[in-house]
């Protein structure tokens, strides 16, 4: 995914790695950008099914 | 990680898995460059049918192997995951890293974006100066001409010692060039960016202590081992015998306590220096006559005289119009009024008089302080809306670029009286979650940044939802939304000031590359406006409601009640009526939570406008709520955390009673 602040683009695995020691546990549902910090809440479960529908339609 | 944990890292044997993973004994082709600048569909260009697809040993990243399908089949193609810097920070940086460091290659392919020539071209001169055998592929060369760029290769080939080629993988343009090239070249002649002073002799004596290993040049190992780079210390430093390290230990160490800065920042802004020097000899875009308005308006973002009014009309219609205005006082109107205060609200109360007979566990769910009738109410009929708007006038914000350029215009506010500069980037995430932004502290250097940052978060910046309410509670005011924000402006650079000067240490410099400015789109916005209010509900609803419980077992037990009168006093004293006691207690929950009391209040006629704007003053500056004072208590310390804390209670209050006696000696209507 691409950072909104830097944008940097990042994966899941990366954004949890740069989460590891907060004292939220990570249960904020929060994707951490590993370049510069700045989180952006993970993609609800609907926003995913609908892109992967489009992304099935396109192809 | 620290230089010595990675020696012993390396003294363990825990780091070098892997040399070539295919065996297939053929020279190898390395495609690198940024994601997303057309790294895959070159390689697909290159390679025929057979390509592997594998993860990198011990990780999740794949790399994808085929062989060339050009060139009599004589190589092995390997696209690299993306990689922003050979100064790795991701899982996908560090792979690549690897590879070049341990799969020495016939040809390294640096493909760019050549739109974006100019962002990029700092990794080039990194390949370069490590002595790899790199080509610089400007690919989407059609996307260029068409924008009217020109980029004369020849000359920018003869400025960096190799060869340049310009293609555009999705056709296949400049593919037969590339594969000649790619035949031909040599390691590179190791142009170097001059990093000069302390950072320049700091490599050199790094890079006398090491001996040469595998295809990267010293040069390029010292700076690496400067800036703690972890991609694979072994190569880096290239011994593993152990008073060698630790002699190197000892080289990098001292190098770096002269530094100034990081050296990740003078390196940074070293080779930026270069790649404009090179560009500006290659590099012709469109005409003056034609106008750049993205460009000139992102200067205009930045720059002290123009930004800040541009920042002021952003926070006019973007946060007080359409927030205040329209979500806290249109969208809050109709939902407390109608929604809840006809319709839910006495539907709830009756229902929980005709089925639960006991008085004490009716007021759990119903009445002044139940969790329908209060808990749920605040989150939907109050933040909800406001907390809405708020996230879509942010979100159209974020998807335009506009944040990093606030940054950079605070920065440069910033450094110029004095403040820490790079704290700027927490300061202004502080503004979506003060609790995130705490954590982020923890990427700034110094103790004393750390701190400061800290500090000024708990204390003068109100998180998205807060700032949401505050802006709806004031709408109907404009006056006293200009005294709040004048006064806690105020306290901010005198606190920030304050601590700048108490707490001793060095100011930091802060850059970072900008993202392009961009017109928001509209699937983007109603994406992230509503990944967040999702995400928002899911943290505030359960709290909310929490806080309900809590509120009717401290009435059951009487503690309640006691504390509000024993608060009563304070907001007294400040000159708010008894009911604002609540709402401050509220605010020990949330901060937004204490604001929603306050709306109600409002609404209720209880408050005037000094009153108002005095009640907003001592909530933005009041406690952290329990989420943020946790995060503090995780990265600061009980001590710091139990210090920082009461002495924000004391200072809101004390600033509320200065604020309420200056207004009201002022004889101020507001």
């Amino acid at each position: 995914m691409r950072c909104n602040f830097c944008g940097k683009t990042f994966d899941e695995e990366s954004s949890r790695k740069a989460c590891q020691r907060c004292a939220v546990f990570g249960g904020c549902k929060m994707l951490k950008c590993p370049h510069c910090g700045y989180e952006v809440p993970a993609e609800p479960g609907l926003i995913k099914w609908l892109k992967r529908k489009l992304k099935e339609n396109n192809d | 990680m620290s230089v010595g944990t990675l020696l012993r890292k390396i003294i363990g044997g825990e780091c070098c898995e892997n040399q070539n993973h295919t065996g297939t004994g053929l020279p190898k082709v390395l495609i690198v460059g940024s994601p997303n600048v057309g790294k895959s569909v070159l390689f697909n260009r290159l390679t025929g049918r057979y390509v592997t697809v594998s993860n990198y040993p011990g990780t999740t990243v794949e790399v994808s192997r085929g062989r060339s399908k050009v060139l009599e089949g004589r190589f092995e193609v390997v696209d690299t995951p993306g990689m922003y810097s050979l100064s790795a920070i991701t899982d996908e940086e560090r792979v690549a890293c690897r590879l070049l460091l341990n799969e020495p290659a016939q040809a390294v392919l640096h493909v760019i974006d050549a739109k974006n020539i100019e962002r990029m071209l700092g990794v080039t001169l990194q390949l370069i100066e490590a002595g790899l055998p790199v080509i610089l592929v400007l690919n989407m060369a059609d996307e260029v001409r068409r924008l009217g760029i020109r980029i004369d290769t020849r000359r920018l080939g003869e400025l960096l010692h190799i060869p340049v080629v310009e293609t555009v993988a999705t056709t296949g343009e400049g593919i037969g060039e590339l594969a000649v090239e790619i035949g031909e070249v040599q390691p590179a002649a190791g142009q170097k960016v001059d990093y000069s002073g302390e950072l320049e002799q700091a490599i050199t004596e790094v890079a006398e202590q090491l001996d040469e290993a595998g295809g990267i040049s010293r040069r390029t190992r010292a700076l690496l081992l400067l800036q703690e780079d972890s991609s694979d210390i072994e190569k880096l430093i290239g011994t593993q015998d152990a008073i060698r390290t630790e002699a190197v230990r000892a080289v990098v160490s001292a190098g770096r306590g002269r530094l100034e800065h990081s050296p990740h920042y003078y390196a940074t802004l070293a080779t930026k220096r270069e790649a404009d020097r090179i560009l500006s000899r290659a590099l012709s875009l469109p005409a003056p006559g034609m106008p750049n308005f993205r460009e000139k308006l992102s200067r205009l973002c930045m720059h002290p005289l123009t930004g800040i009014p541009l920042l002021l009309l952003v926070l006019y219609f973007g946060l007080y119009k359409f927030v205040g205005e329209f979500g806290a006082g249109t969208v809050v109107g109709f939902l407390e009024d109608t929604v809840f205060g006809k319709g839910i609200n006495p539907w709830v109360n009756r229902a929980a008089e005709a089925v639960i007979p006991w008085q004490t566990l009716r007021e759990l769910f119903a009445g002044q302080y139940g969790i329908i009738t209060l808990g749920v109410r605040y989150a939907v009929a109050i933040i909800l809306p406001i907390v809405g708007t708020f996230f879509v006038a942010f979100s159209i914000l974020e998807d335009s670029g506009y944040l990093p350029r606030l940054a950079m215009l605070i920065d440069r506010v910033f450094k110029k009286i004095g403040l820490n500069g790079r704290a700027v980037i927490p300061i202004v995430l502080g503004f979506g979650c003060d609790t995130m932004a705490t954590m982020v502290t923890r990427t700034l250097e110094t103790r004393r940044e750390r701190v400061i940052a800290s500090f000024l978060l708990a204390l003068a910046i109100p998180c998205s939802a807060q700032l949401g309410v505050i802006l709806g509670l004031l709408a109907g005011h404009p006056y006293a939304l200009l005294v709040w924000a004048g006064a806690v402006a105020t306290i901010f650079l005198l606190a920030g000031l304050l601590a700048a000067r108490l707490l001793p240490g060095r100011g930091p410099s802060f850059y970072m590359e900008l993202p392009p400015l961009r017109l928001p789109k509209l699937t983007n916005v109603a994406v992230k406006t509503y990944t967040r209010i999702v995400w928002y509900f899911r943290e505030v609803l359960p709290l909310f409601i929490l806080a309900s419980v809590f509120i009717w077992v401290g009435r059951v037990t009487g503690i309640f009640d006691l504390l509000v009168r024993g608060l009563e006093p304070v907001v007294n004293l400040i000159g708010l009526p008894d009911g604002a006691a609540v709402a401050f207690l509220f605010g020990f929950f949330r901060r937004d939570y204490g604001a929603a009391g306050l709306y109600d209040l409002q609404k209720a006629g209880a408050l005037s406008g000094v009153q108002l704007a005095v009640a907003a003053i001592t909530l933005t500056l009041f406690l952290p709520c329990i989420a943020q004072f946790l995060m503090m208590k995780k990265e600061r310390g009980w001590k710091l955390t139990l210090l920082t804390s009461t002495g924000i209670l004391v200072l809101a209050f004390v600033v509320g009673f200065v604020a309420n006696a200056i207004l009201n000696g002022l004889g101020a209507q507001l």
